[in-house]
């Protein structure tokens, strides 16, 4: 075939495309001249999409990380890893009911609540996520790739059977406010509580013409999110155990021939991933204000696309990832409509596999598949 | 001593069934225990006449339906006063318990001693006598007002499902977490041509054949973007249009379809140089409502067949053998696939795909066909699933279906057709009629014996009266069988020659490395 048949063809297929998505896309809410219209309309809009988005995205990140890090290392995906994160949602919200702190306006007991909540969530899930790795993908390390991953999906079944449970528990994890139902539980905007309680705003930012709004929360999740990946970063690059865990993910038979406990290894990997999933927890309950056994699910698909975005194994990227899902799943939810954006990023985890499998950031480690 | 071990294992699972379905159950359950312990334990046996055969095994008998009936009666006369029962009256006491015990011991004798004979004849008496059970079921739980023939509907449509996700796990080696969308696909398209829901309603006998071709087309659509993935990366694409088809089925309640060219492009460009447009817009469909959503299709055509008339949900033996018969078909079919060119290349590709290209095995439209081929017994499942319950709705095909199908594939063996049917059926059986039987007993020994012991103490009270409900475990069922099946048996119950050895290798490498060095 020579180039320019082959050229005319490829511009039929992209015209087709784009004649396939104007006629389809609207099904799917995906309506090109309405959206324009829209973002013509208002544009601050957008800007206060891309905040909820940014924000959302830092969430999805450190789970994200949680992904990336342990198929660096073992090449599994760790599909009980957005249940992990769903545990750390509900750790942090009975850390705060026990200890009186969600019917509190006391600023200091806030701070000191959320504190005490942010270390145990991440001491939950870190230990949690180490304990599903001994109990489930140790022993099967050097069985055939399905094996750990069938009993991955069988942990995270446990893990959200757990959930279910917890979520059930009105000793431990009260009804607060009107829409805390039986499995969904409401969970309240303790930062936001504690501004008001100290007479500033919780809204650094509002307009009610423009609709923009930037509040207190969504800024210090983000901001806090930054701190636990550059202190990631940090560690992986500048302390001996993170060069163990490089080494390992480079290779792991000549990380053992170097004198490095590959098990010790795998362990703190699995201990790290699910600290980060367990602040996740506790940002993802202040910022969205919801605590739901299955969760876990949507979380961690839209994480591990994140990680899949950025190439799977390669940390910067998952971060990437992170806030570009979440900048994506915002607009999604904003200018298309919330029940479908669960289907525009499996699309785009989709796409990405087919096309470009390496991520938008190329990864680390080789797909041994 | 190891069949010993095996009678008391099903003498106690009898029983603990009989405590919780009461009256004839023990009927029924003695008969199927003593079947399946008879096939359990003729697979150890050697070749001897049958009727040694059977005087060898005497001692088992004994002791599964001594069990078997001591469990009973004392469920008829002891647990029922726990729970708030009455005991079943004498009348069916006597005769079920005779039933169950001797109906369970011949049952069992017999079935070891068809393995004295020869293995061609071996098989048909137990292709017989197999026969005779499913035949006689139905009648036998209807006359006995079990009512578990509508549950083991259910359990046998998930053995199709079953079936069909293993010729693209289990053959192809192909993990798919996606499998219910084939369902949900199967179902969607019986419910939108044989319902009021847009005026189409047709036959059900032409619908299954629709159905199933809707599902292998979308078999090779949704297997082809994935032909190049490998392992995790495939598994993860299909769980995600395992999500995806779902969420499509349930949003396709608003459908408006514009032409763009006579909608957009041309009146857009048209106002660009400043012109008013005077082309009239081609809508396709407008506002229209093909799955009701969350609602579901509701009702659905149903099958009829002469003598028979139209199929109720009050008599299910039509159903029971409808069923029966669409996986009689698919078994044969299944196994025919298996032992010809393609089923060979299926499992060519899953051992070693590099290999089997070079061999000319054309890898694309093996996987394709794999994908295809799996889907079209799912597209059957949900027409007949959907035809059953007369009704689709979205909740039925959650990523939680795709994974009891799982499930059910590898408790049951992967690779193994017999091995998936067992799997299935234990796997939704437990779900369907096991679960909710424990959970009505835990209910009525909550209620009657231990709640109001715990009255005083408020907290305690409440947290038990929450807890002590098995459904909620559900879940938590599922993924202890996918763990512990992983760590300790990942061949599955009924294993898979070739697939055995396969997983063992690690554990059989270092005797052979043993026993060489010993040699040398």
């Amino acid at each position: 075939m020579n180039k320019g048949l082959r050229l005319a063809l490829n511009i039929l297929i992209a015209v087709g495309v784009i004649y396939a998505i104007l006629l389809i896309g609207p099904v799917a809410s995906f309506d090109i001249p309405i959206i324009a219209g829209e973002i013509a309309k208002n544009p601050l809009q957008l800007v206060q999409y891309l905040i909820i988005g940014v924000a959302n995205g830092a969430i999805f990140a450190l789970i994200a990380l949680g992904y990336t890090l342990v198929y660096g290392i073992i090449e599994l995906i760790n599909f009980a890893h957005g249940d992990v994160f769903m545990v750390g949602v509900f750790a942090s919200l009975t850390v705060l009911s026990l200890t009186g702190t969600l019917n509190t306006t006391n600023p200091v007991h806030i701070i000191l609540g959320l504190v005490l909540a942010l270390i145990l969530a991440i001491v939950i899930c870190a230990v949690l996520n180490a304990a599903v790795e001994r109990l489930a993908y140790r022993r099967l390390r050097n069985a055939p790739r399905l094996a750990p991953l069938i009993s991955a999906i069988g942990m995270s079944f446990i893990i959200e059977n757990i959930g279910l449970i917890w979520a059930g528990q009105s000793w431990l994890v009260p009804s607060f406010g009107t829409s805390g139902g039986a499995a969904q539980k409401n969970f309240p905007d303790l930062l936001g509580t504690m501004f008001t309680s100290l007479n500033l705003n919780q809204n650094l930012f509002t307009s009610s013409g423009i609709h923009l709004r930037i509040t207190i929360t969504g800024l210090i999740v983000i901001v806090l999110a930054g701190v636990f990946m550059l202190g990631l970063r940090f560690f992986i690059q500048s302390t001996t155990l993170g060069k163990a865990m490089r080494a390992t993910a480079q290779n792991r038979d000549a990380a053992k021939m170097m004198g490095i406990d590959i098990d010790t290894v795998i362990t703190a990997t699995f201990l790290i991933g699910g600290g980060l999933a367990g602040a996740a927890g506790l940002m993802a309950g202040l910022y969205n204000n919801t605590a739901w056994w299955f969760m876990g699910f949507r979380a961690g698909l839209f994480a591990f696309t994140a990680a899949v975005l950025g190439g799977i194994g390669n940390i910067e990227g998952a971060m990437a990832g992170g806030f570009l899902i979440g900048i994506i799943a915002s607009f999604s939810d904003g200018y298309l409509d919330a029940r479908w954006t669960e289907g525009w990023v499996f699309a785009i985890l989709v796409l990405i596999l087919m096309f470009r499998p390496t991520g938008l950031f190329g990864e680390q480690v080789g797909e041994k598949a | 001593m190891r069949n010993i071990r095996l009678s008391v294992l099903f003498g106690v699972i009898g029983g603990i069934l009989t405590f919780l379905f009461e009256g004839w159950s023990v009927a029924v359950v003695g008969i199927l225990m003593g079947i399946s312990l008879g096939l359990a334990i003729s697979g150890q046996l050697k070749r001897k006449e049958p009727a040694k055969l059977a005087l060898d095994v005497l001692p088992s008998a004994l002791v599964s339906c001594g069990i078997l009936l001591i469990l009973s009666l004392l469920q008829n006369y002891v647990i029922t006063g726990v729970i708030g029962h009455s005991p079943a009256p004498l009348e069916v006491m006597i005769p079920a318990n005779l039933i169950g015990v001797l109906g369970g011991a011949l049952f069992l004798l017999i079935t070891v001693a068809l393995h004295g004979l020869s293995e061609g004849q071996e098989r048909i008496g137990r292709l017989v006598l197999l026969g005779l059970v499913v035949i006689a079921f139905p009648f036998v739980d209807n006359f006995t007002q079990l009512g578990w023939t509508s549950l083991i509907i259910f359990s046998l449509i998930y053995v199709l499902l079953g079936m069909g996700l293993n010729i693209v796990v289990g053959y192809a080696g192909l993990l798919d977490l996606g499998y219910a969308a084939f369902f949900a696909i199967g179902a969607y398209t019986t419910g939108i041509l044989s319902s009021q829901q847009d005026n189409i309603t047709l036959n059900f006998w032409l619908v299954i054949w629709i159905a199933a071709a809707v599902a292998a087309v979308a078999g090779i659509l949704l297997g082809a973007p994935t032909l190049r993935l490998r392992g995790d990366y495939l598994a993860i694409v299909t769980l995600g249009f395992g999500e995806i088809i779902p969420v499509i089925f349930l949003n396709l309640t608003n459908v408006t379809i514009k032409e763009p060219l006579t909608c957009w492009i041309i009146p857009g460009v048209e106002r660009l140089f400043g012109a008013t447009s005077k082309l009239s817009c081609n809508v396709i469909a407008n506002n229209l409502n093909l799955t009701n959503g969350d609602l579901g299709i509701n009702p659905i055509g149903r099958p009829a067949l002469p003598f028979i008339g139209t199929f109720t949900s009050n008599n299910t033996v039509p159903w029971f053998f409808l069923i029966i018969l669409i996986i009689l078909l698919a078994i044969f079919g299944i196994n025919r696939l298996r032992d010809s060119r393609l089923g060979r290349a299926w499992m060519a590709i899953r051992e070693d795909e590099l290999a089997a290209s070079q061999m000319g095995i054309d890898p694309v439209r093996t996987k394709l066909l794999a994908f295809s081929m799996g889907a079209t017994f799912s597209g059957f499942g949900g027409a007949f699933y959907g035809a059953y319950i007369a009704g689709v709705f979205p909740g039925a095909f959650q990523f939680s279906t795709s994974i009891i199908i799982l499930c059910a594939v590898i408790l049951g063996g992967i690779g193994n057709i017999y091995g998936v049917i067992v799997g299935g059926l234990v796997i939704e059986t437990a779900d369907r009629l096991f679960l909710p039987a424990l959970k009505d007993f835990f209910t009525n020994l909550m209620n009657h014996s231990v709640l109001p012991a715990l009255a005083s103490q408020k907290t305690l009270h409440d947290i038990v009266a929450q807890n002590a409900n098995p459904i909620l475990y559900r879940y938590l069922l599922f993924g202890l069988v996918l763990v512990i099946m992983m760590a300790v048996r990942p061949e599955g119950l009924i294993p898979n020659a070739q697939r055995r050895m396969e997983l063992h290798e690690a554990e059989e490498a270092p005797n052979v490395a043993a026993s060489t060095s010993v040699k040398s």
